[in-house]
């Protein structure tokens, strides 16, 4: 068996041995909502839940529906609490805005694995912000090299992104790591 | 004969050229290349294939050095460099690793981190946890100076910790804003490793 193979086996069996654990911050987080509910209603008083109860008694298959209405709705945001981030799913391709300070500059293009380091019709071309130069595109998942090419002929890495360290030819340049996710 | 070679020389038949095919449909290497540089790379591209390892990366490092100005036999050994780290990550990682993780890894392995202890962070996080943004930060912190030592042991105590790529993306931010106002390298990745995966208490007290 090559080596790879065992290795793989040995990974699909500690994988299978582990636990399977929720995201850590599930737990708090349904734990909020529900202390949230539970404070509304406390401060809803006995006089509103006096009131709702008569409503009920008043109007029994209204009351009822609107009753399961509300549980739903808390049960569906306490399983599915608000997302801060849309979920990428491998392949998917999404926006990336890359910018570069440089007052001095006549010209800032983007250019990398995501267009073939193409430097004409493909170059990603910045625009000029006051020396602040930006410009977005849609990057598929995945690792990408990548570095800003100024005034046409100069080379830079982007200051604020990990260092490619493979820099084969003399120049420096980036990598870009677009994860997929289900957050 | 042995049966790998058999089945690599079978694979290069079945599956043609990888370079040959890119190459008709992309004018910038028959325009920018001579020939003995296409010959070469075609060969170590179909090599990689037969290998099981991706094409892709080579294929964008070959872009890379034709964007950069470099000439063809400056390509072709970073392409043959690359095929060689891919090769020994790929090793190391298994079949299980995404082109993502070997393309990472390989320049983790380039930076000077032993293929070894790639794997060994891939055993340790298990096969749901990908590793792409972990090497990548690792080959970052390499190439600024932090021992291949400290920088291993800091991404491996993060990884081990159940660092999210957030964190660790953070860590890097931090390590490299610390070089970058003096600290020494090894101490900026070994106090920074020891603080990121400490829970943060306001933004506990935001979620009560």
């Amino acid at each position: 068996m090559p080596d790879w193979g065992r290795t793989t086996l040995e990974l699909m069996v500690q994988e299978l041995q582990h636990p399977v654990r929720l995201d850590e911050s599930f737990d708090r987080r349904v734990m909020v909502r529900v202390r949230r509910v539970h404070a509304e209603r406390r401060h809803r008083g006995i006089i509103g839940w006096l009131g709702a109860a008569a409503s009920i008694s008043r109007r029994p298959a209204w009351a009822a529906a609107l009753a399961a209405g509300v549980v739903a709705v808390v049960s569906i945001t306490i399983l599915h609490p608000p997302q801060t981030k849309a979920a990428v799913h491998p392949g998917q391709a999404i926006p990336v805005q890359f910018v570069l300070v440089a007052p001095e500059a006549r010209s800032v293009a983007v250019v990398g694995d995501f267009n073939n380091w193409g430097l004409n019709d493909t170059a990603l071309v910045a625009e000029n912000h006051n020396g602040v130069w930006s410009v977005s595109a849609s990057v598929h998942t995945g690792v990408h090299r990548y570095a800003f090419l100024v005034n046409g002929k100069e080379w830079v890495a982007d200051p604020t992104a990990p260092r490619a360290a493979d820099d084969d030819f003399g120049q420096p340049s980036s990598a870009l790591v677009v994860e997929a996710s289900t957050q | 004969m042995s049966m790998r070679t058999a089945r690599s020389l079978l694979a290069v038949l079945l599956v043609g050229s990888a370079f040959r095919s890119t190459e008709a449909q992309d004018p910038r290497l028959s325009n920018r290349l001579d020939a003995p540089t296409r010959k070469a790379l075609s060969a170590i591209v179909d090599s990689a294939r037969a290998q099981g390892i991706p094409v892709e990366p080579l294929m964008e490092k070959v872009y890379q050095g034709l964007a950069m100005g470099a000439d063809g036999t400056r390509i072709v050994v970073a392409v043959r460099s690359l095929t060689f780290e891919m090769g020994n990550a790929h090793r190391v990682l298994g079949a299980v690793a995404t082109t993502d993780e070997l393309k990472a890894a390989a320049s983790a392995v380039h930076a000077g981190v032993p293929a070894v202890e790639l794997g060994k962070m891939k055993k340790q996080s298990g096969l749901r946890r990908s590793l792409t943004l972990p090497f990548t930060v690792l080959a970052d912190i390499v190439s600024r100076g932090v021992p291949v030592a400290a920088a291993t042991n800091a991404i491996k105590s993060l990884v081990g910790a159940g660092a999210k790529d957030k964190d660790i993306s953070d860590f890097q931010r931090n390590v490299s804003v610390d070089i970058e106002k003096g600290a020494q390298p090894a101490a900026a990745a070994e106090t920074r490793a020891k603080g990121a995966v400490v829970p943060n208490p306001k933004e506990d007290r935001e979620h009560e």
